[in-house]
């Protein structure tokens, strides 16, 4: 009876570890984004901080949330929130973390129309303080080194509305390689002035293998 | 064929022998159905075959049987008591039961009458590690090595069991002989490695340096240890001891290989004649020195800087710590504070600290609504706030904490470890609703974060909302399970149940308190049971080390926190129910209970009827497969506890969960307290003497300790039947040193209220005694009133315990005093109206992250 007796313990002992199910919580702390992003670091600047991004997944929808509420005069529905979680978007739709703190968001959509993908950036912003940093420049140029590098489908064209009372905004676009392509009238309903600039930079892809 | 000395009825004709034979083949192959089928075939035939009967009901709880088979067994020693099968099948199930000392009988049966069978011994050996007979255990070893030496395991576990025996010279000898006869060991042979470092520890202990010095070196030589940390700390440790020269050069090379293991510092210091336990004024100049050493050496080692805070004081402190702070808040560690929290016990240190800090946030202050100046980074400033924020609030000042987390939130208002401290400084002022709110909020930043989640569950059952708690730890467990309940339990949660007893007993639900504190101690029951497949298993893997280590660990297994909480409260509770036993019938009647009431019964049942039918099931396919002999979980009959809170004798229970405590937490001054609490009603005089003499060496002036002294001396001398005559010199001898002879308990009691009138404790003790003493309601009351006195010292704690001592004697004043409690803690929210409750339940689970959007008008889609 003896050496089946101890080997089966052997088998309980493995047992006695006990192991908590494997749930949908994966892994522990996912606040710092686990993405490889290269930290875009300014070399200008001395300080060692990251900017760095993350998907925006159900799970972190709450800070979005709480970032939009804090960064713009406008509510945004529960279609603007089901939207960009979509896998979709993913590349598209990002938090912004500086230090390993969200403190932005960049949310696009993307339009087709006959055959042509166009980006349409519904949302960019960094919070007050963290502002005149390079973060925004660097989350934008994130946004169009991606889209340049998206295969399907292809993305010719980001474009965005601009209050026509922030010439600040347009002049960072601009910088950006952005140009006004248009105004639109009354496209604010309810605050003002209600005008704004249509922004649009193209696109042009990068093959998968240059692509960085 | 049966040799002589046979019994009669044993004796089986050769056919029917032979089928006996295939039995036990069957069973050691697993093949219960055939076996069952064999061992009917005899006993059709020899219905009385003692062995025959033991078989069978051997396989079929096997089978899952458990009931059936164990009356066979029974049945068939009875029958038999003379043969070792019979013996030995009784055992291996009373094992199974993990009833090891009954057991540990039948193997010593068996034994008689087969006293060299191996697995019987082996068995033996087991039990009696487990039972801590060391005594035997070295016996039946020494039997087993006689039997076969040639077995490496045998000379080990004997060498073990002399140890455990405390032995330490046997076993060294054991080893010896082991190692001068084993041959043919492979080269890198992690047992043999194991076994020399076992005799190293062997060496060590018993102060035997230069050998264990000498056997290290020419087995590091020979690579016959492979473990190359161990070899280099066994050396370092023996070196020193032996006061070598070469020590220093030793530990040096301990601290390069790992720069953060503070025992390495602490070797390399104490071979130089410096404690860091005891730093004096003469010592503290050379450690802070070669402290420095060493962080200069390892830049970015951590363990250095940090003890140097330790050790430092005064102007040196100052320059030492504000570097550290200011590296560690510009990298934005969370834990900085958690790491400093100890240096506060110096009151300098703690000052010091907060000037650095605040002078440090004065240069990094911007407001939160411009881009921050470029010279400073906005996340320092976050974590200056948040670390202090924590210092303010450890420090009680909690409207302080709460004013600089607020102008942090203004600031970054996406870092949840900003909103859980937020909660955790409410739940401290007295807001448990606030706290869970804030906590919940946390959580909805990140809801895949764990921690987060955990907080949120433990933060709702503080604010006593269970089916709330639940939901969020269901997160965590399986989903199959019958209720997240159920499958924390399983998993061994102790946070989880230490947290739900307490809500529970905090709503007056004694029942699934005590339900759930007993859950605890039968977690801590498994543990001990886990251990036994060690005795086995580390011998013969030959993990000897840490073995040892795990059997030091069980035995003072039950000092863990999470054992010692649910033992004094639990028995709490039963001293509750001895006094009142018409609590266990009462129904629970508040009205917070009727909904999750009602909710837990339906889950329960559910359950239960879950169980069963798995059970159905299992006894449908019971064709061949091996249940094992372990009992499975047993199903939950009781879903709400009240049988438990029904069961007799509840002194004897409390009792029997305090009894770990005398020996294993002498310094707990509230083990003491429940350990008298029980021992006097249980009329147990000298063990509750004993208590209150162990609580006044560790805190004279209590007032808990001031009741039970009264209390003690009330029943004490109006004992109808004394009680013997030795116990009665005891008490007569020892008593007057707590409690004067000659004056009355009143005068006492007022002398005790005089020396401490200005603690609100001590105010409450008072009163508690004057009511014990039969004082009238308004006295008593009056006396409680006086704890709201400008000049008395009343903490949060005190005042919801004379809350709670208001209702207890029905007063009509509570009301009033709940009131100017609202008042004296004006963040509190514990004070609260009933209504003002029901609407701060309520708001506890709201998710207003979005509220701030509620005055927008323009929606985008």
């Amino acid at each position: 009876m003896g050496d089946d007796r101890e080997r089966e313990r052997e088998r309980v002992l493995l047992a006695v570890l006990r192991v908590w199910p494997s749930s949908s919580l994966t892994p522990a702390r996912t606040r710092a984004p686990l993405l490889s992003q290269s930290p875009m670091v300014n070399e200008s600047r001395p300080s060692p901080s990251r900017v760095s991004f993350a998907a925006v997944t159900p799970n972190n929808l709450g800070t979005v949330r709480k970032l939009n509420s804090v960064l713009f005069p406008i509510k945004y529905s529960e279609k603007f929130y089901n939207d960009i979680v979509q896998p979709e978007v993913e590349d598209f739709c990002q938090l912004i973390y500086y230090n390993d703190i969200p403190v932005g968001t960049m949310c696009c959509r993307i339009e087709v129309q006959d055959g042509q993908a166009k980006l349409y950036l519904m949302t960019l912003a960094v919070l007050a303080p963290y502002r005149s940093r390079g973060i925004g420049s660097q989350s934008l140029k994130h946004l169009i080194d991606t889209a340049a590098a998206h295969a399907k489908p292809k993305i010719n064209a980001i474009y965005l509305h601009v209050q026509v009372s922030n010439g600040d905004a347009k002049r960072f676009y601009e910088r950006h390689g952005f140009k006004e392509v248009g105004l639109y009238e009354n496209y604010y309903k309810k605050i003002t002035p209600h005008d704004a600039w249509i922004l649009q930079r193209d696109i042009e892809a990068v093959s998968g293998s240059e692509g960085k | 064929m049966p040799p002589a000395g046979i019994p009669p009825s044993r004796a089986l004709p050769p056919k029917e022998s032979s089928l006996f034979k295939e039995v036990l083949h069957y069973y050691e192959d697993r093949q219960l159905k055939k076996g069952l089928k064999a061992a009917d075939t005899i006993l059709k035939k020899f219905p009385n075959h003692g062995e025959t009967l033991c078989m069978k009901g051997l396989i079929l709880t096997h089978m899952g049987r458990r009931d059936e088979g164990l009356e066979l067994v029974k049945q068939g020693i009875r029958f038999d008591l003379t043969s070792h099968i019979c013996w030995h099948v009784f055992g291996l199930i009373q094992k199974g039961q993990k009833k090891y000392d009954e057991a540990l009988k039948s193997y010593t049966q068996a034994l008689k009458f087969d006293k060299d069978n191996m697995n019987i011994l082996r068995d033996a050996a087991h039990l009696q590690t487990q039972l801590r007979q060391y005594d035997a255990l070295v016996e039946t070893r020494h039997t087993l090595l006689r039997l076969r030496p040639q077995l490496r395991q045998n000379w080990i576990a004997l060498a073990v069991a002399y140890t455990l025996a405390g032995n330490l010279t046997e076993a060294k000898h054991v080893l010896e002989q082991f190692e001068r006869i084993v041959k043919n060991v492979p080269d890198y042979d992690v047992e043999m490695s194991e076994i020399l470092l076992y005799h190293l520890r062997i060496l060590e202990d018993l102060g035997e340096y230069a050998e264990g010095l000498a056997l290290l070196d020419s087995s590091a030589k020979e690579r016959t240890i492979i473990d190359r940390v161990s070899i280099m700390e066994f050396r370092a440790r023996l070196l020193s001891k032996l006061g070598s020269a070469e020590a220093q050069q030793a530990w040096q090379g301990l601290i390069e290989q790992n720069p953060d293991c503070y025992d390495y510092y602490k070797g390399f210091l104490s071979n130089r004649g410096i404690d860091l336990d005891a730093i004096t004024d003469e010592t503290r100049g050379q450690a802070l020195q070669l402290l420095n050493d060493f962080a200069q050496q390892f830049p970015r080692a951590g363990a250095p800087r940090r003890i140097a805070l330790t050790v430092a004081v005064g102007d040196e402190f100052k320059a030492l710590v504000e570097p550290y702070l200011h590296s560690r808040l510009g990298k934005g560690i969370p834990s900085v504070f958690t790491d400093l929290k100890a240096l506060y016990r110096d009151t300098a240190k703690r000052e010091a600290i907060e000037s650095i800090v605040h002078a440090f946030l004065d240069t990094l202050t911007h407001p939160p609504d411009a881009p921050c100046p470029p010279s400073i980074d906005p996340t320092t400033y976050v974590w200056t706030l948040y670390f202090l924020a924590q210092h303010h609030s450890h420090l009680g000042r909690h409207q302080r904490a709460l004013e600089l987390l607020d102008t942090a939130l203004a600031h970054t208002p996406t870092l949840p470890e900003l909103y859980m401290f937020r909660g955790r400084v409410l739940k401290r002022a007295g807001d448990p609703y606030g706290a869970a709110r804030w906590v919940d909020q946390a959580r909805l930043l990140d809801l895949q974060d764990r921690f987060l989640n955990a907080r949120c569950g433990k933060y709702r059952l503080r604010a006593g909302l269970i089916d709330e708690a639940v939901e969020v730890f269901g997160l965590f467990t399986k989903k199959d399970a019958p209720s997240p309940a159920q499958d924390l339990e399983d998993m061994q949660s102790l946070l989880y149940l230490t947290e739900e007893a307490d809500a529970q007993l905090r709503l007056g639900n004694l029942a699934m308190a005590l339900k759930k504190y007993v859950a605890i101690q039968k977690i801590f029951d498994d543990f001990e049971d886990d251990q036994f497949d060690f005795h086995g298993y580390s011998v013969r893997k030959f993990t000897i080390n840490i073995y040892l280590n795990t059997l030091k660990w069980e035995d003072t297994l039950r000092s863990h926190p999470a054992y010692v909480h649910a033992a004094i409260n639990a028995s709490r509770i039963l001293v509750r129910l001895h006094d009142d036993p018409s609590l266990a019938t009462k129904p629970a009647s508040q009205s917070h209970l009727s909904e999750a009431e009602k909710k837990a019964k339906k889950k329960a049942k559910k359950a239960e009827k879950k169980v069963q039918e798995d059970g159905k099931k299992g006894i449908a396919n019971s064709t061949n497969e091996d249940k094992g002999l372990d009992a499975g979980p047993a199903k939950d009959d009781d879903p709400d506890g009240t049988k438990l809170l029904q069961s007799p004798e509840p002194l004897e229970r409390a009792a029997k969960l305090l009894k770990p405590l005398t020996s294993l937490v002498k310094d707990n001054f509230e083990a003491w307290i429940a350990v008298y609490d029980v021992a006097v009603r249980r009329k147990k005089y000298l063990q509750a003497l004993q208590a209150l003499n162990n609580a006044h060496r560790l805190d004279a002036d209590s007032p808990e300790l001031h009741i039970r002294v009264v209390d003690f001396k009330r029943r004490w001398s109006t004992l109808s039947d004394k009680p013997s005559e030795t116990v009665a010199s005891v008490v007569s001898s020892t008593l007057p040193k707590l409690i004067p002879e000659e004056i009355s308990l009143e005068l006492f009691n007022s002398q005790y209220l005089q020396k401490h009138s200005s603690r609100g404790g001590a105010v409450l003790g008072a009163a508690k005694v004057s009511r014990d003493l039969g004082a009238p309601r308004e006295e008593v009351e009056a006396a409680v009133f006086t704890a709201l006195n400008a000049d008395v010292e009343l903490n949060l704690e005190t005042a919801m315990a004379i809350d709670a001592f208001l209702s207890e004697i029905q007063s009509s004043r509570q009301e009033e005093f709940r009131s100017v409690a609202r008042e004296k803690f004006p963040l509190a929210t514990v004070f609260a109206s009933r209504e003002e409750l029901q609407a701060l339940r309520r708001s506890a689970v709201q998710k207003d992250l979005v509220d701030t959007n509620e005055s927008k008008e323009e929606i985008l889609s």
